[in-house]
């Protein structure tokens, strides 16, 4: 049989790990690979937060981008929140998804940005920050997105918000949504968005 | 805790109910249903919320949310088939040999191996069916050093893989003549696959989202990881995906199961669509990511 | 095996509509469906992707702001496809605040942009303006 049977690990195993330093100089490298590994080698690292914080500043290429915002997902504290978080206002939009998605992963860390993000005057970021409330539990993630629909004059914030609350929310949103589609009843997307999410979130008669 | 003896259906579920549910399993796993799955889903549904102890619907999927107890596990479960037998998704093996391989062999000295791994293998099946889909079905396997690696964090599964003995269910898609040539039979329902074949094959115990376990290995050219990131949370799924990314060679390929997709996983990898199968593809050297 | 279903002037013109948002995906298929397109639905990039190598479409309607691909990396991704998929008409969908994202999808290779919420009739207006071409 044309079977060859090798034990992968056998040379790896030899190898001595790198040490943090190491992985702080890679961080800096020219070349792309050597930048990939040493984020991913510091992931979850709460020492490598503002090296981190530096990479992503640099950061041009997208999958390297991403493992920076793995790494700092993974030690999900404060700082490294707070590292992410100008990253929803970036002019690229691979870059903004990418912020929400390694936030998304953190929803009790995120969930005391949430009143800021909410009331940030560039509607954009308010529209990316209802994602953020997805993974809250349903009370929680009702309560702040109907707060935030209430005074928001912005109909694709509020398109956001609701399509978040199709999921998760409770019909305690039910008269914030009505609201929502008589303020908006000019466009033809944000009553018919209410309409579906009121269907879907209502209590049943049994 | 609700009776969990109620007759099934006894809870009501409506069609709003049921859209909101399947519009979260699409959005968590790609997996989508169409009309006439209807009933289907229907059925799933009442045997999870019968399973959960749910008294409504809005309960369940609270549960569903968070996750608790693994319940998006068992409910993805309950929608796909789990038993694992030989030549599973064989369309798969297929495209291995009609697609990749040929292109795989292109890039490559002669005596370079070509190195595939599964991953999870759980009792072997998986790696087992690769090597004899390779005997039977590419006419150049005697041309080329071929590498089978194995892998789960299950030593249990390792060691019965190891052994190769299997119940007589795990043949249903072999082709007797298939059958004949790998398997003997030593009990009324077991059969042990051939000592060469448990010869071709490395097992080894390993940890998708380990990073230094998967360190271990590199310079795949194709990785099997069929039916466990569905699985995952997203943290765990991109963990993986970066992971498995290390593991390949450029340009090497990696197969998800039939209901997974890597547009719920990692934009990592190019999209390969070939006749028998969507494959993604780490890309080449060369290329931007 | 194959799934391509050729675009014929016999059958419907098919558009797929990309974007994150359930709601607004249901909202364009409503709109398009009753104006005679056959419609399907993805959620990201990679999905589109995906489909658009299985199926034969005629327009792309492809938001900006998805998870993993974005709609703009994936017109990129799209323009530089070996295949004819290449050619395929996008239009994209970019909130109001965001005139980079239109500059972005521009310099990317969309044909179009229009900007959310969109109300029927421009959505109709402007999908048939990208079919109505097609020989």
């Amino acid at each position: 049989m044309p079977f060859v049977k090798r034990n992968p690990g056998a040379a790896a195993a030899d190898k001595k790990p790198d040490s943090l330093a190491s992985h702080f100089t890679d961080l800096g490298s020219p070349d792309e690979e050597g930048r990939w590994r040493a984020a991913r080698a510091l992931g979850g690292k709460v020492e490598a937060v503002s090296a981190l914080a530096g990479a992503l500043a640099r950061e041009r290429v997208p999958r390297v981008r991403e493992a920076i915002m793995t790494a700092l997902m993974r030690v999900g504290d404060d700082a490294s929140i707070l590292t992410l978080l100008p990253y929803l206002c970036s002019q690229d939009a691979g870059e903004r998804g990418a912020a929400i998605e390694a936030l998304q992963a953190l929803p009790e860390a995120i969930a005391p940005f949430l009143p800021k993000l909410f009331a940030d005057s560039d509607s954009d970021v308010r529209i990316l920050a209802t994602e953020l409330a997805r993974n809250l539990p349903a009370e929680e993630a009702t309560r702040v997105l109907c707060a935030l629909i209430q005074n928001e004059q912005h109909a694709n914030v509020c398109a956001a918000a609701i399509e978040v609350l199709a999921e998760v929310g409770t019909d305690d949103a039910v008269p914030a949504l009505q609201a929502c589609a008589e303020r908006f009843a000019g466009t033809a997307f944000v009553p018919f968005a209410v309409s579906i999410t009121i269907a879907r979130i209502s209590k049943t008669e049994s | 805790m609700a009776d969990s003896e109620s007759p099934p259906g006894a809870v009501h579920v409506t069609q709003d109910d049921v859209r909101r549910l399947c519009e979260f399993i699409y959005r968590r796993t790609g997996m989508s249903f169409n009309d006439n799955k209807r009933y289907y889903i229907d059925r799933r549904l009442s045997e999870r919320m019968a399973a959960t102890g749910a008294g409504s619907f809005r309960s369940y999927f609270a549960t569903l949310r968070s996750d608790a107890n693994h319940e998006i596990e068992h409910l993805v479960n309950a929608f796909t088939v789990n038993e694992t037998y030989f030549y599973r998704e064989d369309h798969q093996l297929r495209c291995m040999t009609s697609d990749l391989l040929g292109r795989i062999v292109q890039g490559k000295k002669r005596e370079d191996p070509i190195r595939i791994w599964s991953i999870p293998c759980s009792t072997g099946e998986e790696p087992y069916s690769i090597a004899m889909w390779l005997m039977e079905n590419w006419p150049e396997v005697d041309s080329h050093n071929i590498e089978i690696v194995g892998s789960d964090i299950d030593t249990r599964a390792l060691n019965l893989a190891g052994a190769g003995i299997y119940g007589s269910r795990a043949l249903m898609r072999l082709p007797r003549d298939v059958i004949d040539r790998y398997f003997a039979r030593i009990e009324a329902d077991q059969v042990q696959i051939d000592a060469g074949l448990r010869d071709s094959v490395q097992f080894t115990r390993a940890n998708l989202i380990d990073a230094s376990d998967m360190a271990r290995y590199r310079g795949f050219d194709i990785v099997f990881c069929r039916n466990v990131l569905i699985y995952f949370d997203d943290a765990s799924r991109r963990i993986a995906a970066e992971n498995l990314y290390d593991c390949l060679r450029p340009g090497g390929y990696i197969c998800l199961g039939h209901s997974e997709t890597m547009s719920r996983i990692s934009p990592l990898f190019g999209v390969c669509r070939f006749a028998d199968a969507i494959v993604y593809q780490k890309p080449e050297a060369g290329h931007v990511g | 095996m194959s799934d391509n279903r050729a675009a014929s002037v016999f059958s419907k013109p098919r558009v797929l509509v990309v974007d994150d948002s359930s709601l607004m995906r249901l909202y364009c298929r409503d709109v398009l469906e009753r104006g005679g397109f056959e419609v399907e639905q993805a959620i990201n990039g990679i999905e589109a992707m995906e489909k658009i190598l299985g199926q034969s479409f005629d327009l792309v309607i492809v938001d900006v702001n998805m998870p993993r691909l974005d709609g703009i990396s994936f017109i990129r991704a799209l323009r530089a496809h070996a295949s004819s998929i290449a050619a395929l008409p996008t239009l994209v969908m970019t909130t109001e605040a965001s005139s980079q994202d239109r500059e972005d999808a521009r310099a990317a290779g969309a044909n179009f942009y229009l900007v959310k919420p969109v109300a029927e009739a421009e959505l109709l207006r402007h999908v048939a303006m990208f079919i109505g071409g097609r020989s």
